[in-house]
């Protein structure tokens, strides 16, 4: 009997561990979260994107009709507290364990009580501080309800394939609430997130730009989903104050040491026939050396030196660099002069625009100061950056032409 | 179920190894980031300098005195009444330590895995789990801790290996964080997070030869230092030293970021399960100790069944704090600030005691 009894207790204690037990199918997992501003201050429109396990999976056999995802915008305060009230019409629990993004409208991020909302997801445990952040031209509500991926349908995948291409080019930064808290709460730098939009008006197309010259909305664009993903809103202190395009996302990635950026393709005008663009592939086996010399009386000296690799995709003013030293020595030149041209006027921008860097720089100050107190005073926002003597150096490393030797000579062809 | 004395230098190891190394997962961190913001890596450091001379006098004076345990050696040096009250101190101390760790790693848990249950539910059920541990003895904790200890450290490794990516070094300039004084005064003021290794002395009987014992504690008490040393670096070169000390337990906060490639994402519970049996072993030796030198104060040399009182007072005393930052912040570090100096000037009275009586003559 006694026995009995303690089997009988065992069991009770060992139950309590399934006190927080869940089903799967009970769960409702949101893969975006959108957030935008009503009219009311404090209280925001949360969009979430639900994920519908169903579709795209090879083990379960869903209905043809049944949408990949549902997407429900409720007001609230904050990102948790709305997703219970989201359940008045969700028939299940909002679960926030598997978010891939979130998405702030330009109007939200630009306000500038944006680090208010967004603090709030770093309390929770659900939201990981992996999770990237994106700004989109238009509410964020639209955003996700304009966003019809055509191939990818299951969201996460989705998003994950998405970011992570449109980051290995460099046309985006990488943007995690974990490095946007750190660079807010370090108040010295610029935070560099994700600009996107599904927002295509015509009489915005940039029709004259090149690769990587646009911001997102401004690419021409026929077939294809509508959501395009390309440059970056520039974050002071929390709150956004401008946009990059792609190419000067580009640039601050190469300049920052702690995001890592895949090749790229990118055109430069031919030098010898300016009408005609070089193609290259641009590669940076290492990262770049900052070295600065502080001082703290006169403008600090900022050296940066860049070592890249080229590699030629297409020439079609088919002049022959190949087999030429002397026009190859003025390839090289012009990739690297149009390179440092480009990087001085960002970094221009940057000084006299934003008073603040893009890079992450001011890691590599902090080591001539003994303690936070002394960095806090010298101010590397305000008073260092802004006034640095900045001296960008780009080295190329190789340069490659391709598996060709040559290219076929126009003359004979057309003799 | 008694001690016998048959735990070698690897159980000892084990078991110091787990009891100490384990502070690198939990809110210590954060605690010691407070004042000292990016320069708190070091604190353990200068912690270990200022006790180290300490421990080295207990273990040479245990030596001297052989066949004797802490608190036999403070009885038999400041006489049987003096000796009761510092044993009885000592007692407070580990038993204040284990209580309001206890309610950390409570904590811990039922924020990040287990938010819906109650807290005095899983307190319960975790104290129940450390309990029957405890009950086995002191050679079975040995022995799991030796057995358990490879598996844990292993997934500890892990966690290095894949948060080594996001570490920037350049964030642990300037180097002395807040400022060279706050570090060095702070490294003594929390120098009671290596109070483990003296309340573990009560089990010096315990190993097989007593040099087993001494080895065992020396040797593991460098890795743990290096250890924490190594954790509390990454953590301060993760996280910036502004966002460091709003962070409550970072080792999770790492955890839950840290992904295997693409496809295995959200890799925390992995973790949790290794962290969570060092946890139940840290607790259950813990007690085992606590009780210990309690018996021993006593003279109640069969102490067991004392297991069961004193792990329900551990829920009851451990639920009172009202939140978390209140246990943390206000009550453990100023347990911390009294122990420190405690363990640090008292090793140096019992010496010249031990000096003035010539006992060390022999």
């Amino acid at each position: 009997m006694k026995k009995k009894l303690l089997i009988v207790l065992g069991f009770v204690i060992l139950l309590a561990g399934c006190n927080d037990r869940i089903e799967l199918e009970q769960q409702s997992y949101v893969i975006a979260i959108g957030i935008d501003n009503t009219d009311q201050k404090g209280v925001y429109a949360f969009t979430y994107q639900i994920a519908n396990p169903e579709v795209g999976s090879s083990a379960i056999q869903s209905g043809p009709d049944e949408p990949p995802t549902e997407i429900v915008t409720v007001n609230g305060a904050d990102i948790l507290t709305a997703t219970y009230t989201a359940n008045s019409f969700v028939s299940k629990k909002i679960t926030l364990d598997h978010t891939r993004i979130i998405i702030a409208s330009e109007e939200a991020a630009r306000s500038e009580d944006f680090l208010r909302v967004i603090q709030s997801a770093s309390r929770t445990p659900q939201i990981r501080r992996g999770v990237q952040l994106v700004i989109s031209k238009e509410s964020a509500t639209d955003f996700i309800n304009n966003n019809e991926p055509i191939m990818e349908k299951r969201p996460h995948k989705y998003y994950q394939f998405m970011l992570s291409r449109a980051n290995q080019t460099g046309i985006i930064p990488r943007a995690t609430l974990h490095r946007f808290f750190q660079i807010t709460e370090g108040d010295a730098d610029l935070f560099l997130a994700i600009y996107a939009t599904t927002d295509q008006s015509d009489e915005k197309k940039n029709e004259r730009g090149f690769e990587d010259q646009y911001i997102a909305g401004e690419i021409p664009q026929i077939g294809g989903s509508p959501t395009q993903f390309m440059g970056s809103a520039v974050f002071k202190e929390g709150q956004m104050i401008d946009i990059l395009n792609g190419e000067e996302s580009r640039i601050a990635q190469t300049l920052d040491n702690t995001l890592e950026m895949g090749d790229y393709l990118a055109t430069i005008p031919d030098p010898l026939m300016p009408e005609y663009r070089i193609s290259y592939e641009y590669s940076q086996k290492q990262k770049p050396s900052i070295n600065i010399n502080y001082h703290k009386d006169k403008p600090t000296e900022i050296d940066v030196k860049v070592h890249f690799q080229a590699e030629i995709i297409a020439i079609p003013s088919l002049i022959g660099y190949t087999q030429n030293k002397d026009k190859q020595k003025v390839l090289e030149e012009s990739i690297i002069q149009r390179l440092e041209e480009k990087t001085n006027t960002l970094i221009k921008k940057s000084q006299e625009e934003y008073r603040s860097d893009p890079f992450y720089w001011s890691l590599y100050i902090r080591k001539h100061f003994k303690d936070v107190k002394s960095y806090e005073k010298a101010d590397w926002h305000k008073k260092i950056y802004p006034n640095a003597k900045i001296n960008v150096t780009y080295y190329i490393d190789k340069l490659e032409f391709g598996k060709m030797l040559d290219d076929s000579h126009l003359d004979e062809v057309r003799d | 179920m008694q001690n016998k004395g048959f735990l070698r230098l690897k159980e000892i190891l084990a078991m110091t190894l787990i009891l100490v190394g384990i502070k690198l997962s939990d809110s210590t961190p954060a605690l010691m980031a407070q004042k000292a913001q990016n320069g708190f890596w070091l604190i353990p450091l200068l912690s270990f300098i200022c006790i180290l001379p300490s421990f080295l006098i207990m273990l040479y004076l245990l030596k001297k005195y052989q066949d004797k345990n802490i608190v036999e050696l403070l009885e038999s040096l400041t006489g049987k009444w003096i000796g009761k009250c510092v044993g009885i101190l000592l007692f407070i101390f580990a038993f204040l330590t284990l209580t309001l760790d206890s309610r950390n790693y409570i904590e811990q848990i039922k924020l990040l895995y287990f938010p819906e249950s109650p807290t005095d539910l899983i307190y319960f059920v975790f104290i129940a789990v450390v309990f029957i541990g405890a009950k086995k003895g002191i050679e079975v904790i040995g022995f799991t801790s030796w057995i358990t200890l490879f598996t844990i450290k292993a997934a500890f490794v892990l966690v290095l290996i894949l948060i080594y990516g996001d570490i920037v070094v350049q964030r642990i300039f300037p180097i002395f964080g807040a400022s060279l004084p706050v570090v060095l005064s702070e490294g003594v003021k929390k120098a009671g997070i290596f109070a483990e290794l003296f309340f573990l002395l009560i089990a010096y009987q315990s190993a097989k030869r007593t040099s087993m014992f001494r080895k065992g504690i020396l040797l593991a008490s460098i890795i743990v230092l290096l250890e924490i040393t190594i954790f509390y670096f990454v953590y301060a070169s993760v996280f910036d030293y502004n966002s460091i000390k709003k962070i409550q337990f970072p080792f999770h906060d790492i955890t839950q970021y840290i992904n295997l490639g693409n496809f295995l994402t959200n890799i925390e519970t992995i973790f949790m399960i290794f962290w969570l049996f060092a946890a139940f072993i840290k607790f259950i030796i813990f007690i085992y100790i606590t009780t210990w030198i309690f018996g021993e104060i006593f003279a109640i040399r069969n102490f067991e069944p004392l297991l069961l009182p004193f792990s329900f007072l551990v829920i009851i005393i451990g639920l009172s704090p009202f939140n978390s930052v209140i246990n943390e912040l206000v009550f453990r570090e100023t347990l911390l600030t009294i122990m420190s100096p405690f363990f640090i000037i008292f090793p140096f009275v019992l010496w010249i005691i031990a000096w003035g009586k010539g006992d060390l003559k022999q």
